[in-house]
This record gives structure tokens, sequence and C-alpha cells, in this order.
């Protein structure tokens, strides 16, 4: 990323970002306040070339979306009652170990054996090494070692099905 | 109530409405103003005080510590544009004017106006484009080099007059560049309002001090935006004075408006001509200072166009000729303004679209990506 700066004098300051991608984002900062945004696909801005997408900003509405890109106002959590319920549950990423009780068997049959000790938990995804993470994976998927899978639930649930798929890494 | 009232509030009225009806079509509202002065009379002391206030603000935006923050390629574009200034004053001497009047002719010829190309380039959305960084810094080197031309040419004659003229300019310059950075910590604790009051009463004064001494008061005005500047308030008086200042442009072209039906009474044809003349002089000038800063075949081109608008400097300097005898150059300078106000507008306005079509080839040198790579 590449940024440039200069001074506009009586306008304001114009700052040129220049991303990975090639694409160029102009943004001029007026003295007033206002923000002209001009976004030029492939480098512009070349002779006569419109910019493919322009957008002005009020000072108010350029802070607040430049607090959204800093990541300053983006909670991962959700608010109010979700937020306490979700606080009980967890996530985990447990990962099959060669030997372990879980390999070489189908995501069906695993279910069903996690379901005895611990209903509440549940697969969410599996991810495979050289793979796509694969989000609700089919019931036939069969567990290879090296395997991740990601597990849902309150904390002692997803602890029970850790225990009983994956005794070797956690002895 | 005072009948000035009446005035005021009828002026204000017609240029409100000029401004919303040139809105309608994506047009700038300063030619409006001026054809709008034409029909109004001034209402003085607000014409003056817009265009002293017009002058601080100019010098505040433009003043000489903006140099520093130019690129190389800017400067280089500047020192082009400049040629226009002895080139100008060649031309008022070979029409056997005086040296003074010549001088005086050449700024004439040579200034734009920072104040209308900067109102034109936020009202036209252009501040994103190469060319408009290119432009806007050369007016700074143009403000500057007037500011010397004045400070030279603005007193009224003999050698007392001058050396008080050069002395305030020279004054107020060090005081800009050493004084005032240090009472940036003073001037912060400040209130808006205070602020407001002083920088008026700053200007206005530095403005009557430098009359009375016999130095040119535009002048005056534009080193005490310098000043203001130099202690670090350029950003919080943008603020402030940004509306009083929209407010003073547009009674500023009353101005304009009413001196020229003055003048043109008695317009010599040498007038006429000097003002075609200056019209198109600077726009190959000013396309090679665009291809110094390193701008396209079709870029260099709207920089000439864009540095059409002559403006406020311009009236400084017919005053000064008027004042000082010398009615052919005052004739140009107003002359000069409300030709290219409108046309400079119309120019910048339409000549994207008009140089769109214009496929000329570009040098291998030039950058700003004007060439597009064959995809």
């Amino acid at each position: 990323m590449k940024v440039e700066e200069v001074v506009l004098p009586g306008v304001g300051h114009k700052y040129t970002i220049t991303t990975r991608s090639g694409d160029k984002l102009v943004i001029v900062v007026h003295n007033s306040g206002k923000r002209e945004l001009q976004y030029f696909e492939g480098g512009g801005p070349q002779p006569g070339d419109e910019p493919t997408a322009a957008l002005d900003l009020t000072d108010e509405e350029a802070r607040e979306v430049g607090a959204i890109l800093a990541g300053v106002l983006f909670h991962p959590e959700a608010v109010g009652e979700v937020k306490t319920r979700l606080a009980k549950l967890t996530i985990e990423w447990i990962k099959a170990e060669p030997g372990d009780p879980c390999v070489g068997r189908t995501l069906e049959d695993v279910q069903r054996e996690a379901q005895r000790h611990a209903p509440e938990a549940h697969i969410l995804a599996i991810l495979k090494e050289g793979h796509a993470l694969i989000p609700n994976p089919p019931p036939d998927t069969r567990i290879e070692p090296g395997d991740t899978l990601v597990i849902a639930g309150p904390r002692e649930a997803v602890d029970a099905v850790r225990r009983e798929l994956a005794r070797h890494a956690h002895p | 109530m005072p009948s000035a009232v009446l005035d005021f509030a009828f002026a204000a009225a017609l240029l409100a409405l000029g401004a919303a009806l040139v809105h309608r079509w994506r047009f700038p509202p300063l030619p409006a103003y001026l054809l709008i002065g034409l029909v109004v009379e001034a209402l003085e002391p607000l014409p003056s005080m817009g265009l002293l206030l017009l002058l601080f603000s100019v010098g505040l935006e433009f003043g000489p510590d903006r140099l520093r923050e130019l690129s190389g390629r800017v400067v280089r574009a500047g020192a082009w544009d400049a040629l226009a200034l002895p080139l100008g004053t060649l031309v008022g001497l070979l029409l056997g004017l005086d040296l003074k009047a010549a001088v005086m002719l050449g700024g004439v010829l040579y200034i734009s106006s920072s104040a209308v190309i900067a109102k034109l380039v936020i009202d036209l959305r252009r501040a994103a484009e190469p060319e408009s960084e290119v432009v806007l810094g050369v007016l700074v080197f143009e403000d500057l080099v007037i500011a010397v031309v004045l400070a030279l040419v603005g007193s009224q004659s003999g050698p007392v007059a001058l050396a008080w003229s050069v002395g305030l300019v020279a004054l107020y310059l060090l005081l800009g560049r050493f004084l005032a950075p240090r009472l940036v910590d003073f001037m912060e604790e400040l209130s808006d309002e205070l602020m407001l009051l002083l920088g008026t009463a700053f200007t206005v004064g530095t403005a009557v001090l430098f009359h009375e001494v016999g130095a040119s008061e535009g002048v005056g005005a534009f080193l005490s935006g310098v000043i203001a500047a130099g202690m670090g308030l350029r950003e919080r008086i943008e603020n402030l004075f940004g509306p009083v200042r929209d407010l003073a442009v547009a009674f500023f072209f009353l101005t304009v408006g009413a001196q020229a039906l003055g003048l043109l009474a008695g317009l010599e044809p040498r007038a006429v001509g000097l003002v075609a003349l200056a019209l198109l002089y600077k726009l190959p000038l000013d396309a090679l200072a665009g291809r110094a800063a390193g701008l396209g075949p079709r870029r260099r081109l709207l920089a000439a166009f864009y540095l059409v608008p002559r403006g406020e400097f311009n009236l400084v300097l017919g005053a000064l000729a008027l004042q000082q005898g010398y009615p052919l150059v005052s004739q140009v300078a107003v002359l000069l303004v409300l030709v290219s106000v409108p046309l400079g507008a119309v120019l910048i306005r339409f000549g994207p679209a008009w140089t769109r079509g214009l496929r000329l080839k570009p040098k291998p040198g030039a950058h700003e990506g004007e060439q597009r790579p064959e995809r």
C-alpha cells in the first residue's frame, strides 16, 4: 500500500492511496470538513477517466466510517441478552491426531456418540488440511488425522466431547 | 431604518437568487455575482471590507510558508508561469508606458485569482484531479511574486513612500516567519469570537496602516493572513472565516461590477487588445508550466484553462493604477476580471469534456498516470 499526501492550498489535503490490488483511492479532506472520495479501478486517474465510484461524506460521517475502518467500533459479540448467553458458550478447535478414537469414522457416527455424552455440543465445521473450511459438514464426511473440528456449546459439554474425541491430545 | 440596510438586503437577495439560478445548471456562482454587480450599486463599506477579508484569506491559504510544502515540480511550474510578469512588463514598455506603469501592467496580465480558482476547483469537484494540485501550487508562487511587486509599485511616488512600503512588507514577512510561531500557544487559548474580532481588527487595521504610509492596503491585508497562518491559526480561521469569506467574495464581485461601469465608459481600444493578449499569452506559458510539473498533454491544457480567471489582485492593482494616474492599466485590470471570470468558469466547467476526445500523444517522460498501459 502506498499513501501520498499533497497540500491543496485553499482547498484542503489530498491523499492518494494505492492498494495492493492496484486500485486507487483518492481522498480529499476539504477545509470545510467535507470529504470527497474517488475510487479508480486499476490505478487511474487516466486522461478523461471518470472515477469508478465517487462519494461525499460530511465530517461526522467520515469520522464514523474512519472508526469502523480502523476497527474501533467493531464488537465481535452481539449486544444485550444475546451477549450474556454467548458468554457462557464457547467455541473450540479440536485437532484429530492419528490414533484418536474419532479418526476413520464418519461425522454422523462421531456426532451420535458426542450427543450421548454432551447433547448441547455441536460440530459446526471441519477444517481439512489443504482445503477450505467446510461449514455444516455433511454427515458422511470421514474424519482423517490432522482434521480440525470446530465445536460449539457450553464449556462443560465441549470439554466432554474433546475428552471423548481426542483423548491423546489432552491426556 | 437606514436606507443602506435596505440596499444591503436587496443586494444580498439578488446574490442569493443568482447563486440559486446557476446552481440549477451546476455552474459556479461567481460569474453570476459579477453580472449582478453590474446592475446593483456598490454598498460601501461592504465591498471594500469584502476585498480586504478576501485578501486576508488568500494570505492565510496561499502565503509563502506554503512554499515549503510544495514539491519541486510545482515550483518549476511556478517559475515557468512567472515568465508572464516580465513579458507583460515588456509589452507595457513597448506601448510607451513608463517603467512603473509597465510593471503594474505586467502584474495585471500575470496574476491569476487564487480565491476564484480555489472556489471553482471546489464548486466543480476538481480537487482530486492531478492538475488541480499543480495549479493551486502555482498560485502560491504567483501570490508571493505579486506581493513583492505591490511592495515596489504600490507606494505613491517618492523614495520615502517606497522605503516605507518595502520596509513594512519586509517587516510583516519577518513577523510572520519569526515572531508569529512564538505566539501559537497564546493564540490557542483565545475563544472563537475573540479570534474573529481580533482577526478582523488586525486585518483592517493593517490595511489602514499601509494606506496611511502610502503603501498598498491590499498587500497589507494579504500579509495579515500570512501572519495569521504563521501563528498556527490556519485551520481554526478557515473554519471561522470560511462563511465570512464566502460572503466577502460575493460582495467583492459587486465592486468589480460597479467599478467596471465607471471605468469602461472611457474605454480605450488598446485596453481591449491587452485583455485579449492577457487571456491568450498565458495559455502556452501555463501549458509549459504543466509540462514542467510532469502533467500529460491533456492535463497541461486543463491547467492552462484553470489559470485564466483574474480577480482580487487585479482589483488592487487597478485601484492603485487609477490613483497614480494610469487609467489604461486600470481599465485593463477591471475589464480582465469582468471577462476572465465567466470565461474561466466556462473553460474549467466544460474543459474536461471538450478535451476528452483530444488524443494527443503523451511523451514518454510524462507521469501522473496519464498513459494508460494497454490491457
